[in-house]
């Protein structure tokens, strides 16, 4: 008797969805050192991880966020399955309106999140990645709060991330319970490849725990 | 009456790349006039989830297999079995709970879910904490499921090992069931494909053929043909999880 079953069908019936906002500084001081160029490079690194894993491909459904100009926050499109991304194309220029950005991001995440039940569809809990050089030329503090407050009430996981020597750790990491990272040199190729294993990633967590994600020791600067 | 019971696991893809064991554990138990079958699914984000799974399986197993034998377990009406069954876990936790003390760890970082069946002659149970999915298709009327439990969530769930698991129990009562009827329990790593689109059953093009090639099969054939099944690689598009089944068939 055969140990081989024939014509067993293998199809994914699971419909599973993993929300991922990226909230990116597009202000003046993004020129330099080629750092907005840098980050279109992450971005393209991040559509080819995607779409080189079938499971990202698609579980993975991404909004990008800009933020820069005079006060502008912009949606760079909307929400789009992993399979579909194609990165905008971010240029640099003005100011920082960072907690504006945050707010549409929280925003965004809720609205997508009702559209998914209404749709029945599941999902993961949803990650914000927030990126910046600098620090914010809004009003941030009260959106730095209700950042927190989602993260207490399980509602998103918010990574601030800062770029560079004049990134301001410290508000940045006022808009997460876990504190703010800082990228290790400019590796966004490293941080986008860590953010989409991280989507697809299986290791569970105890419902309304804090969530683990992978290791970031590829990108993030270790604090000495 | 004989039950035929099958179980096979697979190590996830994502586990297999980082060269880590498979965080999975099923036992199994064929009695007399019924069955015991019990799957884990050790918690990736805890130190020892593998360990905490295999001591579960183990242990509520044995349990569950001394109360249906001894007649206890189908003796009970539904209320005093799901007081019976939340004891025996409630001694699972405990054992658990001494092997962490002997590694100086704590009950959660041997987190795993559960999901077990136990058949009797004239009827049974599902007991459920977590993900995971119970099915049995009985042979005429309607499939009975215990579907996972998530939250909000699709990538959290509950453990036995949570403070809370009592909470979080779901005991599903199974009628008697005739030659012909089909039980399975699965970990999460297979029912996006073993599971229907609808979550109301198995999902026909795959259980179909399987069950059909069961049938006629000596147990460790059955067991490797499942594990064959579970090991395609055909799954790596669908998850990256472990993969764990058991089946049982009323002959």
């Amino acid at each position: 008797m055969s140990t081989v079953i024939p014509d067993v069908a293998l199809i994914d019936n699971s419909d599973e969805r993993a929300l991922l906002a990226l909230v990116l500084d597009c202000s003046g001081s993004m020129l330099e050192e080629e750092k907005i160029a840098l980050l279109n490079a992450g971005l393209k690194t991040l559509e080819a991880e995607l779409k080189s894993d079938p499971i990202a491909a698609r579980c993975g459904r991404v909004l990008v966020i800009s933020f820069g100009g005079d006060n502008n926050v912009e949606l760079m499109g909307e929400w789009t399955d992993a399979m579909d991304f194609t990165p905008p194309t971010l240029s640099a220029g003005g100011l920082t309106p960072l907690g504006a950005a945050m707010r549409c991001a929280l925003d965004e995440i809720e609205s997508q999140k009702v559209q998914m039940r209404a749709a029945g569809v599941s999902y993961k809990r949803p990650i914000i990645l927030l990126l910046s050089d600098g620090e914010p030329t809004d009003d941030w503090q009260q959106v730095a709060a209700e950042c927190k407050n989602a993260e207490a009430s399980n509602k998103v996981n918010i990574m601030p991330i800062g770029i560079g020597g004049q990134a301001n750790r410290q508000i940045l990491g006022a808009f997460s319970n876990k504190g703010a990272l800082n990228l290790s040199g400019l590796r966004f190729k490293e941080l986008f490849i860590w953010l989409s294993r991280s989507i697809q990633a299986v290791s569970r967590a105890a419902s309304g725990g804090t969530v683990q994600l992978n290791p970031v020791d590829s990108w993030a600067q270790i604090q000495t | 009456m004989q039950w035929k019971v099958f179980c096979a696991s697979a190590t996830g893809k994502n586990h297999l790349d980082a060269d880590e064991p498979c965080q999975d554990a099923v036992h199994r138990q064929a009695l007399a006039e019924g069955f015991v079958g019990v799957v884990c699914d050790g918690a990736g984000s805890a130190r020892h989830g593998q360990a905490g799974a295999d001591l579960a399986v183990a242990a509520f197993a044995r349990m569950l297999a001394e109360a249906v034998t001894g007649g206890a377990l189908g003796a009970a009406a539904p209320e005093g079995r799901r007081a019976a069954l939340a004891d025996m876990l409630g001694a699972v936790r405990l054992q658990i709970e001494g092997a962490a003390r002997a590694q100086e760890g704590t009950l959660r970082d041997f987190a795993c879910t559960l999901v077990a069946c136990a058949v009797w002659r004239s009827g049974g149970c599902f007991v459920h904490i977590g993900d995971g999915f119970a099915l049995c298709v009985p042979p005429a009327g309607q499939t009975l499921l215990s579907p996972p439990e998530n939250g909000e969530y699709a990538d959290e769930t509950y453990f036995l090992t949570d403070e809370r698991w009592a909470e979080h129990l779901r005991v599903t009562e199974l009628p008697a069931l005739g030659p012909g009827a089909l039980v399975g329990l699965m970990s999460d790593g297979v029912s996006p494909f073993a599971v229907n689109r609808a979550r109301t059953g198995f999902y026909l093009p795959f259980i179909d053929p399987i069950v059909a090639h069961l049938r006629d099969a000596p147990e460790e054939v059955g067991n490797a043909a499942l594990r064959n099944v579970l090991e395609s690689e055909r799954t790596f598009a669908i998850t990256g999880d472990d993969k764990t089944l058991l089946l049982a068939l009323a002959a």
